[in-house]
């Protein structure tokens, strides 16, 4: 109940946050005029239906994930120190809390915050896709573009449950880097928080770069040692981005479902570690 | 330990570090004990250690050495924190909710029920005086109204002991009345304040025993009658002869002539009966007026010893 209360208050504060507030409208507005701009590509490069699709899903999807990673980013850095700027913390902490249900309750309100968040872009994403696959299938039955494009482009899906796993993974990386930084909050202050969170992401995001450098000719034992910590201490971001077609164009996954509870898996996992951290220093911080 | 003691602290220290590394000594073992049923003062200057020593009671900060307990429970135990409250000096709150939906988020805090919650909140809005603003937004009220759903807020458990950090702060004469006159009627109902005021002429009214710390140290504690003693008596004669004056002067602290009128200022009962005695046939007594010392005397006296 505590925890829950908490995780209530928490979204109702974060989503009056005018800069959360920018973010999600310019990401979603993005979103849709992705729209016109993949028709004028399809139209200046006669490129097919099912070509357009998957650029406009690898933008929803990009886009999605900038504007998420940037929200989750300043949601993450301001979820604890602000309570302590605004001294609110005095009178929480002051009642029958526990100090694990404070932080619990805090990381609740930022995932749901960033549910919120994610499920708007992730349905105006979804909506987008599906009104350009309808357009694409009437511009295939119009007879002369359909001459053009060739009979197999008819055969565009008009909605692709992928869609649905692309979104819930690009959320699921939100959360990892919102437990990461909620963690950091506890020890760093706000602005080296963000750009800490920030460097976090990007190396994560580099994954691949990061173990062919451990592996890499001429590496001696340190670095090997080095670049191989690193790939298995930090989350692998570029991971959770597989559905991204125009970053993974050679990626193939045969069953999205089981990849994404597979993810969620390793997700929960993370964030269990740096809650479980967030925890144990909290519970010896002064307020 | 006495179970009649609510708070108990001994040898109680708190040391920060600075970020170069400097050491500042916030709280200097101090010791003290509130009863049950009493208002205990604490007061000090700003920086003095008042507010510190708060947290530490409440387990917000944790002491560099000693120890403290509330209500027989170690400070900061969460048992204990069902029974207290603590308002804080310029309380803050989430500007975003209404004082209805404020006190509700509380009152989860303490797990209570939806239907009891809803009838806590409306009764509590009633007490404070915020039962037709309950439903406005945090951002339109006023300090005073910010500072009565504070106290509706430490009311909330029906606590047995109350922390209250400057409570009448910047408050309007009525609201400051409103206040002073809630934490008597909660001395009549048995509760514990431990209140840490500026306002001396509130904790001179409504305190039992007051406590003054400074520069982290505890300087002075006793009840109002202990620590201010009752002063000087100021004796005036008229037609006092040179002679006459120079009789009383051993016996006062202090003579001034004042016109026709000679002014002695006594320290003792007995003293002042001496210098009638004297006066007796050789001067006309105008007045005998004791002079009170107050908190505030009290006060500014210790701060600017401890500045010496």
């Amino acid at each position: 109940m505590i925890i829950w209360a908490i995780a209530k208050t928490t979204v109702g504060d974060a989503l009056r946050k005018k800069v959360l507030q920018v973010f999600m409208v310019v990401a979603i507005g993005l979103i849709v005029l992705s729209l016109s701009f993949s028709q004028t590509l399809s139209f200046s490069s006669q490129r097919g239906g099912s070509a357009d699709l998957m650029l406009l899903k690898s933008f929803g999807l990009g886009m999605m994930a900038l504007a998420g990673i940037f929200i989750s980013l300043i949601l993450g850095v301001s979820l604890i120190p602000q309570e302590f700027e605004r001294r609110t913390i005095y009178t929480i902490l002051a009642k029958p809390v526990k100090r694990y249900e404070f932080i619990t309750g805090k990381f609740v309100g930022a995932l749901l915050t960033l549910g919120i968040t994610t499920g708007l872009m992730g349905l105006t994403f979804i909506i987008t896709v599906v009104a350009k696959a309808i357009g694409a299938h009437q511009l295939a039955a119009s007879p002369t573009v359909g001459q053009i494009q060739g009979a197999g482009e008819t055969s565009v899906a008009i909605f692709d449950a992928n869609m649905i796993w692309g979104v819930v993974l690009v959320y699921l990386q939100f959360m990892v880097l919102s437990s990461i930084v909620l963690l950091f909050s506890l020890i760093f202050t706000t602005t080296v928080n963000f750009f800490m969170g920030a460097a976090v992401y990007v190396i994560g995001f580099m994954s691949t770069v990061v173990t062919s450098l451990g592996g890499a000719e001429g590496a001696n034992n340190f670095q090997r040692a080095f670049f191989t910590t690193i790939y298995y201490v930090l989350p692998r971001f570029d991971e959770f981005n597989i559905p991204n077609q125009l970053l993974h164009p050679e990626t193939q996954v045969d069953n999205m479902a089981f990849y994404t509870l597979k993810m969620a898996l390793y997700g929960l996992l993370f964030v269990s570690v740096t809650l479980v951290a967030a925890i144990l220093i909290f519970e010896r911080k002064e307020v | 330990m006495n179970v009649a003691e609510a708070v108990v602290v001994e040898g109680l220290c708190k040391e920060f570090r600075g970020r170069l590394g400097d050491r500042v000594m916030a709280v200097n073992d101090v010791s003290f004990a509130v009863d049950e049923g009493e208002i205990f003062g604490f007061i000090g200057p700003n920086g003095a250690g008042k507010t510190t020593t708060i947290k530490m009671l409440l387990g917000l900060l944790f002491p560099t050495a000693g120890k403290a307990s509330v209500l027989g429970l170690p400070a900061g135990n969460i048992e204990a924190k069902e029974r207290i409250s603590y308002l804080p000096e310029s309380p803050y709150f989430y500007e975003h909710m209404t004082g209805a939906e404020l006190l509700d988020f509380y009152c989860q805090l303490f797990r209570m029920g939806t239907v009891f919650r809803r009838k806590k909140v409306a009764e509590l809005l009633d007490k404070v005086g915020l039962g037709k603003d309950g439903n406005r937004t945090l951002r339109q009220y006023s300090k005073g109204m910010l500072q009565r759903v504070g106290i509706a807020q430490a009311l909330i458990n029906d606590p047995d002991l109350l922390f209250f950090d400057e409570p009448t702060s910047g408050l309007d004469p009525i609201a400051h009345k409103d206040i002073t006159d809630l934490i008597l009627s909660l001395r009549k109902q048995g509760k514990t304040v431990f209140l840490s005021s500026h306002q001396l002429s509130d904790v001179e009214y409504v305190c039992d025993r007051v406590a003054i710390i400074n520069r982290g140290e505890l300087v002075r504690m006793g009840t109002l009658e202990e620590l201010l003693h009752a002063g000087r008596t100021i004796v005036t004669l008229a037609g006092a002869s040179a002679e006459l004056t120079e009789q009383v002067k051993p016996l006062a602290a202090h003579v001034m002539q004042d016109g026709e009128l000679l002014k002695v200022y006594v320290e003792s009962e007995d003293d002042v009966h001496k210098v009638l005695e004297a006066a007796r046939g050789k001067a006309t007594l105008v007045s005998v007026v004791p002079q009170k010392q107050t908190l505030e005397d009290l006060f500014v006296e210790i701060v600017r010893e401890g500045r010496k």
